[in-house]
């Protein structure tokens, strides 16, 4: 920071790094709090002044953890779940997008307006019917039953539009058709590779908020070997058991892989917000 | 397999097309055929698993039906029934308080931090974006165990013991009018800001730079640059932003019924519009209630967004003219 | 190029091969002349166990054991019957769950169709008669575990407050809800620590013994009638605050597993599987508290469970033959004995010498399992009625404001004034 001190210096500077660096302590503490708490015995919440710092039951909270509940298998079931939504979505949103962005047809707006409307369906009302189909087509039980109803995703399709309609030039999809490539062709060789890095952001998007969800699942798998993590650890959190300690414990290392996927791809997906612009 | 087969077909045709003479219209029929093949596996799957349960709610919304015994055709008397209770009023007046509290400082809040986060000056820019984004990639469940010892009601709660710190009383956060709703909103608050921050930072960085640059050769501090260039200039996303907002906020479910965990159903401080669906639904067995709230709900979704899109998009139009 | 033709190929794969691989994963249908039954259970059991052990002792059975959180397993199994699939050929299901059930008589076995009869004989007849439809030629679900209720009581806090500490003594102390008021008080004045944990706790001291609570069985609307049940235990859980005997742990919270833990009130009037919850979760109170037997106006029973075949199930023959083992007599000695701690539904259990010479370390060594065998005796068939849990929760609701300065009559006319809401739907 040093180099930038000089003129450069101002009360603008220390107001903005001091809000950022609150922002970020705030956004950071429950993390470590978590972890705090998956460290000690469940007596350590109730104690004053409150216990911040780790304790020394690392690892047998998580081994009482691995007691209760197919962990790792849950994790595998939640990791294909959450990989094969993303990758289905990033497909079914790319397509569309690059439709919406650069082609003119009939009933265009209608239909993209009709797409955000489908959001504002409550999906709480929509458990019963859905289960039933689901039920119907004999996919209980399955991970594709558990994530069918999460290839829907307006959001996806709406963010892929703006970035499409952003970053691919009318000229270049104009120069590629005189030179006769095929629409298709036109995605799969030109759009495609520029939108790669979008692709980082909407698959974070949409693979941890498939991570988060709960309640399609639970009513959906209701094998133990099918379960998801969310599911499994909703198993922990019954009446008969306030061993928060435990709890916790699993909570914080079914997030600690989601935390390493988002810093693995965090460059990934700085970069395709930064290359949007950089044009 | 379909979608490349009719790939393979289209292509054959367009060799044949690309000879003839009306080139330029075949283009055209060509782009909306692709067009339409493009945006078709959303609507075929909304076709298949979002249709079927949006007609069915509709259908059940002027049926009495426990969701086993038999259905019975009772008109709009749901409706009546729902629209004199007072719960449902306390529920809409919950979802909103929360959602104004949980959500319009995201818009503010989200827009500093972008705005900081795209300063050419920053260190550690990657950094910081990662941690503000963090919360967002934590599971509801995390969240809601986490926050619910934060806020639990007794005084050796991090939250409680705070205010104590600054010399006020503990608070019951679960059970208290607005305690409740505080520790929703900030949960709400705490578990998105990092989300619409990166939105509004990707809006940001596609406003020019030398923008900033003439501004500042003209004089311009940074309030003046924010109000002028900015903001007027993110306004699509903030347009987004406020939309998605409103419809999440309106939606709210997961966090409070996660927060209060077994008194979720039954105590009315948190109840949003949607935990009251749910309640008529599968505690009170009542779908045809719960059916004709959904739909009093989506009536009041698309208000509520029309009416805030159109406010955002005003406050947009009105900064052009000033500049002007 | 490369990289999209794989992402292309990849999109496909998934789109269309999850399709067809997806479908037709029956897992009940299995070909090999094995029967595979999928079991839901709720809460704390030992029921994993025994199933291991039944397919032990029957090859060519398997039994899945899914475990979940008691409302959530309830709100699962409904979803299930409502759409008419996906239901497992066996559920548990709670008590003050039950009526919301028997509106679905036709998506049930008709367990006297399939030899329960010949049981029938072996269980407490009030804990049958619940199982069974308003007509009683229909049985939901066969008994396993009850709930009668007991006083747990710390000897550290009695000793305090210069009270006795011997079940007998304490018995004697205690035998009306006067003495039970009285000697709250004199433990408030001597130790500053309320009697019981909870206004719920309070309030269920007479609601869970009442014959007839919110509805009778023609789902008349009981509430507002003189002197019926539930205003009478609401009244005394008012009075109790009143008085400073209720403190505000309320219950399966963090905060009343510490107070369980740490002594921080006198009582609980709690059920036979507290025994087991407090076992494994209030280790430092271990050797603290005795079981005596409750005075007769709070004698009740709190909780338990039935065992129910869904008609969808294609071997309800095996899943009978399963279930009636599961809650035999010999079977619910070793659920008791487990930690789970669930107490038998069958009377021949409390002859048994094991059930007798049980004794509980936890408590000092006293053999517990008698006192809540003797409570079995001052309990009656009670009718809850299917809004049950949703108006029972209502009441809680107007306690709880109660206790946080509300007004008691305000409060009991908007609670009753929702609770019509919630039945009128």
């Amino acid at each position: 920071m040093k180099e930038t001190v000089k003129k450069r210096f101002s009360i603008g500077k220390i107001l903005m790094y001091t809000f950022l660096i609150i922002a970020s302590f705030i956004s950071i503490f429950p993390f470590y709090w978590m972890f705090v708490m998956a460290t000690r015995p469940s007596a350590a919440y109730n104690s004053i002044p409150p216990t911040m710092t780790p304790g020394d039951r690392l690892v047998e909270n998580f081994l009482a953890v691995l007691d209760k509940i197919p962990f790792f298998g849950a994790m595998w079931n939640t990791l294909v779940l959450c990989a094969v939504v993303t990758l289905v979505v990033l497909f079914i949103s790319s397509l569309a997008g690059f439709a919406f962005a650069k082609f003119k047809f009939p009933g265009k707006n209608i239909l993209f307006i009709s797409i955000l409307l489908t959001m504002i369906i409550p999906p709480q009302l929509g458990l019963i019917p859905q289960y039933y189909l689901v039920a119907k087509f004999g996919l209980l039980d399955t991970l594709f039953g558990a994530m069918i109803i999460f290839f829907l995703n307006p959001l996806g399709i709406f963010l892929m539009r703006q970035y499409i309609g952003q970053s691919v030039s009318d000229e270049l999809v104009e120069a590629a058709k005189l030179d006769g490539c095929s629409n298709f062709r036109i995605f799969r060789s030109i759009v495609l590779p520029i939108i790669l890095p979008a692709f980082a952001t909407l698959g974070i998007i949409v693979f941890t908020a498939t991570w988060g969800e709960f309640l399609w699942q639970f009513t959906v798998l209701r094998d133990p070997e099918s379960y998801t993590i969310q599911v499994a650890l909703s198993s922990l959190n019954t009446t008969n058991n306030v061993d928060f300690g435990m709890m916790l414990s699993g909570v914080f290392w079914a997030t600690i892989p989601l935390v390493v996927v988002f810093l693995m791809f965090n460059k990934l997906f700085i970069s395709s917000i930064t290359e949007g612009s950089i044009k | 397999m379909t979608t490349a087969s009719i790939q393979m077909i289209r292509k054959e045709g367009e060799k044949l097309t690309t000879q003839g003479k009306g080139k330029y219209r075949s283009e055209q029929t060509k782009d909306k055929i692709s067009a339409y093949l493009y945006i078709s596996p959303f609507f075929i799957i909304f076709a298949i698993i979002g249709l079927y349960p949006a007609a069915f709610s509709l259908y059940l919304a002027f049926q009495k039906w426990n969701g086993l015994g038999e259905m019975t055709f009772v008109g709009l008397q749901n409706f009546s029934v729902v629209l004199n209770d007072p719960l449902f009023w306390k529920s809409v007046y919950n979802t909103i308080i929360i959602g104004l509290m949980g959500t319009a400082p995201q818009i503010i809040i989200g827009i500093i931090l972008a705005f900081i986060l795209n300063q050419a000056f920053l260190k550690f820019k990657n950094t910081f974006r990662a941690m503000i984004f963090m919360p967002y990639i934590t599971s509801m469940v995390a969240v809601a165990l986490v926050f619910g010892v934060f806020f639990s009601n007794n005084d050796t709660a991090l939250a409680n013991y705070m205010l104590n710190l600054f010399g006020m009383d503990s608070m019951n956060w679960k059970t208290h009018e607005w305690g409740a709703k505080i520790a929703i909103s900030v949960m709400v608050f705490w578990r998105w800001i990092g989300y619409n921050t990166i939105i509004y930072l990707a809006g940001l960085q596609s406003i020019p730079k030398d923008l900033y640059e003439a501004a500042r050769i003209d004089g311009a501090n940074i309030v003046q640059q924010l109000r002028f260039i900015t903001i007027p200039l993110l306004k699509p996303f903030i347009i987004l932003t406020v939309f998605f907002s409103t419809v999440g906020a309106l939606q709210l479910f997961t966090e409070p019924t996660v927060f209060l965990g077994a008194s979720a159903f039954s105590r009315t401080e948190a109840m949003t519009v949607v935990m009251y669906l749910y309640r008529d639904a599968f505690s009170l067995q009542s779908f045809g209630t719960g059916s004709a709230t959904a739909i009093i709900l989506l009536v009041i979704i698309i208000i509520f967004s029309a009416l805030n899109t159109f406010l955002t998009s005003g406050i947009g139009k009105k900064r052009k003219e000033y500049k002007a | 190029m490369k990289r999209s033709n794989l992402f292309w190929m990849v999109g496909l794969f998934f789109m269309f091969g999850l399709f067809l691989t997806g479908c037709g994963d029956d897992d009940s249908a299995s070909g090999d002349g094995e029967v595979t039954l999928d079991f839901w259970v709720f809460g704390a059991t030992n029921y994993e166990d025994l199933a291991k052990e039944y397919e032990e002792e029957n090859p060519g059975v398997k039994i899945k054991v899914r475990t979940a959180e008691t409302e959530e397993h309830h709100n699962g199994l409904f979803t299930a019957l409502s759409a008419g699939s996906g239901a497992p050929d066996i559920a548990m299901l709670e008590v003050d769950q039950l009526d919301r059930f028997k509106d679905a008589q036709d998506r049930f076995a008709n367990l006297y169709d399939l030899g329960a009869e010949d049981v029938q004989g072996k269980y407490l007849d009030w804990k049958w008669k619940i199982g069974e439809n308003s007509d009683g030629d229909f049985l939901f679900g066969l008994p396993t575990d009850i709930g009668p209720k007991a006083m747990f009581y710390r000897i550290d806090v009695f000793e305090e407050a210069g009270l006795p500490t011997e079940p007998t003594e304490v018995e004697e102390l205690i035998q009306s809800k006067e003495d039970f008021m009285q000697v709250g008080k004199q433990i408030k004045e001597n130790t500053g620590k309320p009697m019981v944990d909870s206004m719920e706790m309070a309030y269920r001291a007479i609601i869970d013994g009442a014959e007839q609570s919110f509805f009778n069985q023609e789902g008349d609307l009981l509430i507002e009638n003189e002197g019926n049940s539930v205003k009478q235990a609401y009244d005394l859980a008012v009075e109790m605050h009143e008085q400073g005997l209720v403190g505000e742990y309320t219950m399966w919270t963090p905060e009343w597993g510490n107070a369980v833990n740490n002594g921080d009130f006198a009582v609980e009037m709690g059920a036979a599987w507290l025994k087991g919850w407090m076992m494994g979760n209030a280790p430092d109170a271990a050797g603290k508290f005795r079981v005596a037997t409750l005075p007769a106006e709070f004698a009740g029973n709190w909780g338990g469970s039935y065992i129910s075949i869904p008609d969808e199930t294609d071997h309800p023959e095996e899943a009978y033959a399963f279930v009636e083992w599961l809650v035999s007599p010999e079977s619910q000695l070793k659920s008791f004995q487990s930690e789970a701690g669930l107490f038998p539904s069958s009377p021949e259990v409390y002859e048994m010498e094991d059930f007798q010479n049980t004794t509980d370390e936890f408590f000092g060594g006293q053999s517990t399992a008698q006192y809540f065998a003797k409570a079995t005796e001052d309990i009656s068939f009670i009718y809850k009625g299917p809004d049950y849990v949703s108006v029972h929760n209502e009441v809680l609701n107007a306690l709880e404001n109660v206790q946080q300065g509300a007004d008691a009559e305000e409060e009991w006319d908007a609670a009753v004034e929702r609770i019509k809401g919630v039945i009128n739907r």
